[in-house]
């Protein structure tokens, strides 16, 4: 069970990582960009060898009381780390495609810090069984979500409120940069969701706490 | 793979904890259980002592009925001594004495106006090695209730006319078919019983219990001396007697209590009931961590 919340914690320190190289990207960082397009095969492997980890002990050792929510919690984490990966890989994406155009400066970077030290906090609630760590975590989400929302709004009032553009290729320079901005909130939104699902399944984990499961 | 946090090993990799460096007392133990429908058997301060030693300490629990009460708990913690005083088969151990009340259907079983051979009769007990008798297995059916008069197949009630011979086969039938084991021996009734496998051996002696019609089965490790599909057999059959029946059951093997039973007690050593609830309960969340040591082999 300790060897399971190890290796656990050391999916976490991956996906972490990558997602301070999605940072690093949003924030302009071509080479970090391009590293974590590439490096998702790390994380998805850790997933699998994790999951299969996970089913090994279900079948073997068919656990229970705090063991069986060792390994429950354990297995529903692995899922939300591994889509933190996918989504970091996402935000790498975006940057790399970026325009540079007029649209306004939404600060994407900020809300990113935010929703990267809710996935590390995430991760040291997990392996510090703290629950009152995860409960905290769990308010900081709203404040993502407002400024995430903020954020979508500022954007699409400029689309409305911005003098007319005549040629196609403004257009859709415009709607791409838009778009593309308004993904990069919306999956940032997501990681900031996958933290709070690691902080809920934590204290499942060490409480039978369901409450922020529901 | 490494990973740079520590990993916190309170609880659940706690060290070992044994009953006598818990801090947690028989005041502790988590026995409030509510559970839904009447008790069949409610036992109250009960302490049962072998000579100056003392096997049970001050347990309270109800046993609700037409339900499964799994009893668990290393060995040596007194489950087994628990189940036979509630029929009173530690009677017959001579250094056995017993303090404290079970109410059979409100009646005291040790208030003194019990009939034993009518509280063994609905209060049936089936053992770890299947037992039957040397006989054919209709017979082993109809043994008891023969002997309790409620049948009557001897010769001189034959002469007199007043022969149960159908009914006995109207029993057998019934108790055979209620341990589903009536389709692997129909056409074999008259057959020595020692002849069956050992699954259905067991299954014959929960039939016999089954013929004298009691309210409650006691099972002390029925299933441990059979291969799996054999337990499994026995199982299913322990869920569909608890449509009818009060069962309680005595076993080593967690999952099969996890498996089968309502609600499940945990003893640990000394006797003392740790812990009783809803099975589910028990299983994913004790409030013990004395429950949770010994349910994850942490101790025991």
């Amino acid at each position: 069970m300790k060897t399971l919340r190890t290796e656990v914690a050391g999916m976490g320190d991956l996906v972490t990582g990558r997602l301070s190289l999605a940072l690093d990207a949003l924030d302009g960082d071509e080479t970090a960009a391009h590293r974590v397009v590439d490096g998702d095969d790390a994380v998805n492997q850790t997933y699998v060898a994790l999951e299969n980890r996970c089913l090994d002990l279900f079948a073997l050792q068919q656990p229970v009381a705090s063991d069986l929510r060792i390994v429950a919690a354990s297995f529903k984490i692995i899922t939300d780390l591994e889509r933190i990966g996918d989504l970091a890989s996402n935000l790498g994406t975006y940057a790399l495609t970026e325009q540079r155009s007029s649209v306004p400066e939404v600060d994407v970077v900020a809300l990113a810090e935010d929703v990267q030290a809710m996935v590390e906090d995430g991760m040291t609630a997990y392996a510090e069984r703290d629950v009152e760590a995860c409960y905290e975590l769990a308010d900081r989400d709203d404040r993502v979500d407002a400024n995430g929302l903020r954020a979508s709004e500022q954007l699409v009032r400029a689309l409305i409120e911005r003098e007319h553009v005549t040629d196609a290729w403004s257009v859709e320079r415009v709607l791409d940069d838009v778009s593309r901005l308004l993904l990069t909130v919306r999956d940032l939104e997501r990681i900031g969701d996958h933290a709070v699902n690691i902080a809920a399944r934590t204290a499942y984990m060490v409480e039978n706490d369901r409450t922020l499961i529901y | 793979m490494s990973s740079n946090r520590q990993i916190d090993t309170d609880g659940t990799d706690s060290q070992l904890t044994t009953a006598g460096e818990s801090e947690e007392t028989v005041e502790d133990a988590w026995s409030d259980y509510q559970y839904p429908g009447e008790a069949k058997l409610s036992v109250e301060d009960l302490d049962v002592y072998y000579g100056d030693e003392r096997a049970i300490k001050r347990v309270t629990m109800d046993i609700p009925e037409e339900s499964v009460t799994a009893l668990i708990g290393p060995s040596g913690c007194g489950k087994s001594t628990f189940l036979r005083s509630l029929n009173r088969m530690n009677d017959r151990i001579s250094s056995a004495r017993v303090e404290g009340s079970v109410e059979f259907d409100g009646e005291d079983i040790y208030g003194g106006h019990t009939n034993l051979v009518e509280l063994r009769k609905r209060v049936g007990m089936v053992f770890q090695a299947p037992n039957p008798f040397p006989k054919s297995i209709k017979d082993n059916i109809s043994y008891g209730p023969r002997k309790h008069g409620d049948l009557d197949t001897s010769l001189l009630s034959r002469l007199i006319g007043r022969d149960d011979r159908e009914s006995e086969m109207a029993l057998v039938e019934r108790c055979l078919k209620q341990a589903a084991l009536w389709d692997e021996v129909k056409d074999r009734l008259d057959d020595n019983a020692l002849g069956l496998s050992g699954g259905q051996q067991q299954r014959l002696c929960i039939a016999r219990c089954l013929a004298v019609d009691p309210d409650v089965i006691l099972m002390d490790e029925p299933a441990s001396a059979l291969d799996p599909i054999a337990t499994a057999k026995i199982e299913d059959l322990i869920e569909q007697l608890a449509e009818e029946y009060t069962v309680v059951v005595v076993t080593h093997n967690m999952q099969q209590a996890a498996r089968i039973s309502d609600q499940t007690a945990v003893f640990l050593t000394g006797g003392e009931l740790v812990e009783y609830d809803r099975t589910e309960k028990i299983f994913e969340d004790p409030e013990s961590q004395r429950v949770d040591d010994y349910i994850t082999g942490k101790f025991g």
